[in-house]
């Protein structure tokens, strides 16, 4: 069973038509790669499967079962997590508490153990705190934990995102442009970081990039979209040399 | 409904309306709500009444005998401009300094500068209630079971014309071209070679002025002046003007009349008492089914905390 | 300049608050002792209120007299006392577990504060208020600041819950013209003051619910409306109910609301909401305020989140609106117009968003302002805008916006509870 199965998706914004009729299936422990021009609708396709926005058509599967039109939060309890393409994060709030609130639906205590600070309170609150600080070890961003996420220098906070959504639990991962504004050194080590989640988590992660070496050094199968539809799909070779794809990108892909 | 109190819709609309305007315009450029304005508004009334004061004076004294139509233009012309300054002082003292501040803390020295104006004019005057001279004598026009004001039938036509006279400046001057490109992206101003401080300056003044017409007109009606009149009126416009729509002129205007005729329709069906309860129901229901107002677009990518 | 800064700390360095809280009953016992002959002897005409601050403003050739005062009676014996008794309590509480250290610490602020202020009726008046001025800044804060919204509510929850309760208790408690006579013995009265204060604070929760409702599908400043058109409504609607007095207004309250009472509720508010905004669930309302949309895609709930922070806002207000008629013993419709919430917006941006010591500091401030410049009368309203104003142009997130006062130096070791350290001297 594939873990995500997505068929037929499209969806109009106003008249405007975003995505045409996209299709996918990730089985788990994969690295699926999303690729396409600026504008192409890859954003808009990780905020269908995430909910942010209903689908006009189309039918979005996770674990074998239909989670299209269901609101972000019940999709993302369910194992999907994801970062964003410009970071998200809760900019006054200290770096352990951006990855503590994202344990939001483990938490084993309801309002009446928030508000009266009963007995099981402190003690998940305990288990939390360690969790979120062994995400923060294992991104290597420990150190990093009681400062205001905003004060942190950007690499750092594209990680911090990333301990956040692994908070979660997630079963997929979706990284929308990971090394976005990143020097080749950092890039470099977020290829690493996406490799340890994959081999330590056993994390299937589907993401978006434009830096081609990124995409073909890291994923398996590539899916290329322009103005939202898929012109080409398949592993890294035959991508590279696919006519249509070389076509969309001349001069856009060349220099990253 | 009466022809009657269609009259009384759109004279209290024509009150709302204009001072709604004031609201919308900051609003629309600087996405703040503007809380001194109700008390812009009291400010510009009593700037009317010692306006009116010293030409009925002139004029009474013969040194220039003025017809009751150029004193009545004069006082408010006088108190237009006059008031614009006290609304370009709110901005220069209350919201300057706070412009890249929280959008709240901006509103709460908006609030403060309120009670500044309301309380200073209580200790300058005293506590005591100051009467409006009539400027144009009464006349009651009466058609079977309708009776109607001149003063009335005044107030509706110049706050048309005034809010007519806005659009033009709005659509055809460089500065209100200015205006409404920074509504749309504020960033966008200064790459047009108009100064950023001049426009948000002259939208106070502009608003503010309206709000002094507003101030002289309601009180030619309603004559008896007190500190703490522009509370109630003001946040009620401010209602209004989101009823309408935040940030649309259009929207401020329409949303102003409409308050206005709930407002009458509601006292005229039901006991007068229960005004208040049943319309600002209404409001709540409109803008549930509404959320940006009748006539607002979403816009909440815009918002700048 | 700072090695002075430095040595005047050092004065302070080492003393607990418990110690500062020791001396301060000492002063307050003092006062009590002679307070009343040391305020002759220094031409003052009685006990001043609230440190003289109302006299120097009346009369400036009162300072001198007013220092001594003070020095006398308070600076001295507080200092002698809390140095005297530092080693000890250091020892003391540094044995203690956390809860039974903020218990302490609550015992004895409320002992002095009550002890000094029980002295004179108007200093407990004053206290009162300002207990209840605490508690709506802070469940303000918590829609206004960790939610990141703008609600001018407070006043029509304030309304809901005075009425409810006032209705109940005059109804259960009291003889009344309209209510008829008491339904239960009125000595019972004490002990169902709380369950009224829990039934106003739910019935403004209950009405809360509905503005909630159509809200929160949408952000930014549509709560601001939609709150305000409350107020309108609540106080309308308040108007019309003529079994309640209209606009005349509703009185014979029970006289159940004391200091003790007020503080005991005050804390409570105040423990509560430090819970739940220090709880990774109430955290969550800050990510919400941060970024909805970030929020929602790791796990959160969050039109739940806003209906919990909204929901509690409203009922301490409630609760709050409840003990205010009590302890002024009358209300009407007019106490909780928009004015009412402009005062309780003031206290919260003084003091600051997000930030629980924050919002206690803002009404403390508030309300001593407004008896310092008592004697100012009507300029007092012309001085307070300007006051606020300047703060706001030069601390725009408040004087402890986003974060808490913390007194290191105060504590022989660290702990999350003393904010309200700063009332007891």
């Amino acid at each position: 069973m594939p873990l995500l199965q997505i068929e037929g998706l499209t969806h109009y914004f106003g008249g405007l038509r975003a995505v045409h009729r996209f299709h996918t299936r990730i089985e788990p422990g994969e690295i699926r790669g999303l690729i396409g021009p600026n504008g192409a609708g890859k954003t808009t396709i990780f905020n269908l499967t995430t909910g942010v926005y209903r689908p006009s058509e189309g039918r979005i599967v996770f674990e074998g079962r239909d989670i299209t039109g269901k609101r972000p939060h019940e999709i993302s309890r369910l194992g999907i997590a994801r970062t964003f393409q410009n970071l998200r994060l809760w900019v006054n709030l200290t770096a352990l508490d951006n990855i503590k609130i994202a344990f939001y639906a483990q938490i084993r205590y309801g309002l009446a153990g928030a508000f009266f600070g009963l007995r099981g309170r402190r003690h998940e609150e305990e288990r939390i705190e360690a969790e979120a600080r062994r995400l923060m070890r294992l991104l290597d961003i420990e150190q990093y934990a009681d400062v205001v996420v905003s004060a942190l220098p950007y690499g750092i906070q594209r990680k911090v995102e990333i301990a956040r959504a692994l908070a979660t639990r997630p079963k997929l991962l979706l990284l929308d442009e990971p090394t976005a504004g990143m020097s080749p050194a950092e890039m470099m080590d977020t290829m690493e970081v996406i490799r340890k989640l994959h081999d330590e988590l056993n994390l299937t992660i589907w993401l978006i990039e434009h830096r081609m070496k990124f995409v073909m050094s890291l994923c398996q199968h590539i899916q290329v979209l322009d103005f939202g539809e898929i012109i080409a799909e398949g592993p890294p070779d035959a991508i590279r040399n696919h006519p249509r794809v070389i076509k969309a990108y001349l001069g856009e892909m060349v220099e990253a | 409904m009466s022809i009657q109190q269609i009259f009384n819709g759109l004279q209290w609309g024509s009150f709302y309306a204009l001072i709604a305007l004031g609201y919308s315009m900051v609003y629309s450029i600087l996405m703040l709500f503007n809380f001194a304005h109700g008390d812009v508004f009291m400010v510009g009334a009593y700037i009317g009444l010692f306006v009116a004061t010293a030409v009925l004076g002139i004029a009474a004294s013969g040194l220039l005998p003025l017809p009751p139509a150029v004193t009545f233009v004069l006082v408010l012309v006088l108190t237009m401009f006059l008031t614009s300054f006290v609304g370009m002082a709110v901005e220069r003292v209350a919201y300057r300094p706070l412009r890249d501040a929280p959008r709240a803390s901006a509103a709460i020295t908006g609030l403060m500068v309120g009670i500044f104006l309301e309380t200073g004019n209580l200790a300058l005057l005293g506590a005591s209630r100051r009467t409006f001279p009539p400027l144009i004598e009464t006349v009651t026009y009466t058609l079977g079971p309708i009776t109607v004001t001149n003063i009335k039938i005044l107030t509706i036509v110049l706050a048309l014309l005034l809010m007519l006279a806005l659009n033009l400046f709005i659509q055809k001057t460089k500065t209100g071209m200015a205006m409404r490109a920074m509504s749309v992206d504020y960033a966008a101003v200064p790459l047009m070679g108009v100064p950023m401080d001049r426009v948000i300056v002259l939208t106070f003044a502009l608003g503010s002025a309206l709000a002094g017409a507003a101030g002289v007109l309601f009180s030619m009606t309603y004559p008896v002046l007190e500190p703490y009149m522009g509370l109630l009126i003001g946040w009620k416009a401010f209602v209004a003007a989101i009823l309408g729509g935040r940030g649309s002129i259009l929207g401020a205007v329409l949303g102003g009349f409409i308050l206005g005729f709930i407002e009458i329709l509601v006292a005229a069906l039901f006991v007068s008492t229960l005004r208040d309860l049943i319309a600002y129901s209404i409001v709540l229901l409109i803008l549930t089914f509404r959320p940006y107002g009748l006539f607002g677009e979403e816009y909440s990518a815009r918002l700048r905390i | 300049m700072k090695g002075r800064w430095a040595r005047f700390r050092r004065w302070f360095q080492g003393i607990p608050v418990a110690s500062w809280l020791l001396g301060g009953l000492a002063a307050a016992t003092v006062e009590r002792l002679v307070g009343l002959v040391v305020a002759y002897t220094l031409g003052l005409s009685g006990i001043p209120s609230f440190f003289g601050l109302s006299l120097i403003l009346a009369n400036p050739a009162q300072i001198p007299a007013v220092l001594v005062y003070l020095l006398v009676m308070y600076a001295l014996p507080v200092y002698l006392v809390a140095r005297a008794t530092a080693a000890w309590t250091a020892r003391l509480v540094t044995r203690m577990s956390t809860r039974t250290y903020v218990f302490v610490h609550v015992v004895l602020l409320f002992l002095v504060v009550y002890f000094w202020g029980e002295l004179d009726s108007y200093r407990l008046l004053v206290l009162r208020l300002l207990a209840i001025s605490i508690i709506l800044t802070t469940s303000l804060n918590l829609v206004n600041g960790w939610m990141g919204e703008f609600s001018v509510a407070v006043a029509g929850f304030m309304s809901v819950g005075a009425y409810v309760s006032s209705i109940v208790m005059v109804w259960g408690f009291v003889d009344d013209d309209v209510f008829g006579p008491a339904v239960f013995p009125p000595t019972l009265a004490s002990l169902a003051f709380p369950f009224a204060l829990g039934l106003g604070g739910m019935a403004a929760a209950i009405t809360a619910l509905a503005v909630a409702i159509p809200s929160f599908r949408t952000r930014g400043d549509y709560l601001a409306i939609i709150t305000l058109a409350y107020v309108f409504i609540v106080k309308s609607a308040v108007e019309n109910m003529e079994f309640i007095g209209g606009p005349r207004g509703f009185m014979n309250q029970p006289n159940v609301a004391g200091f003790p009472v007020v503080f005991i509720w005050t804390a409570l508010a105040l423990w509560v909401i430090y819970n739940y905004t220090s709880s990774t669930l109430g955290k969550a309302t800050s990510a919400v305020r941060d970024n909805e949309s970030a929020a929602e895609a790791m796990t959160v709930d969050t039109r739940k989140v806003k209906v919990v922070a909204f929901l509690t806002h409203a009922f301490w207000s409630g609760v709050a609106g409840g003990l205010y008629a009590h302890v002024i013993g009358y209300i009407n419709p007019s106490s909780f117009g928009i004015v009412k919430s402009a005062e309780v917006l003031a206290m919260l941006y003084l003091g600051g968003l997000s930030s629980i010591t924050g919002s206690v500091l803002g009404a403390v401030l508030f309300q001593m302002l407004s008896e310092i410049l008592r004697p100012l009368q009507l300029a007092k309203w012309l001085v307070i805008p300007v006051v606020l104003i300047v703060v706001m142009i030069f601390r725009p997130r408040g004087l402890l916006g986003f974060r808490e006062m913390r007194f290191p130096f105060l504590q022989p070791r660290p702990t999350e509870e003393v904010g309200y350290a700063p009332a007891s001297d």
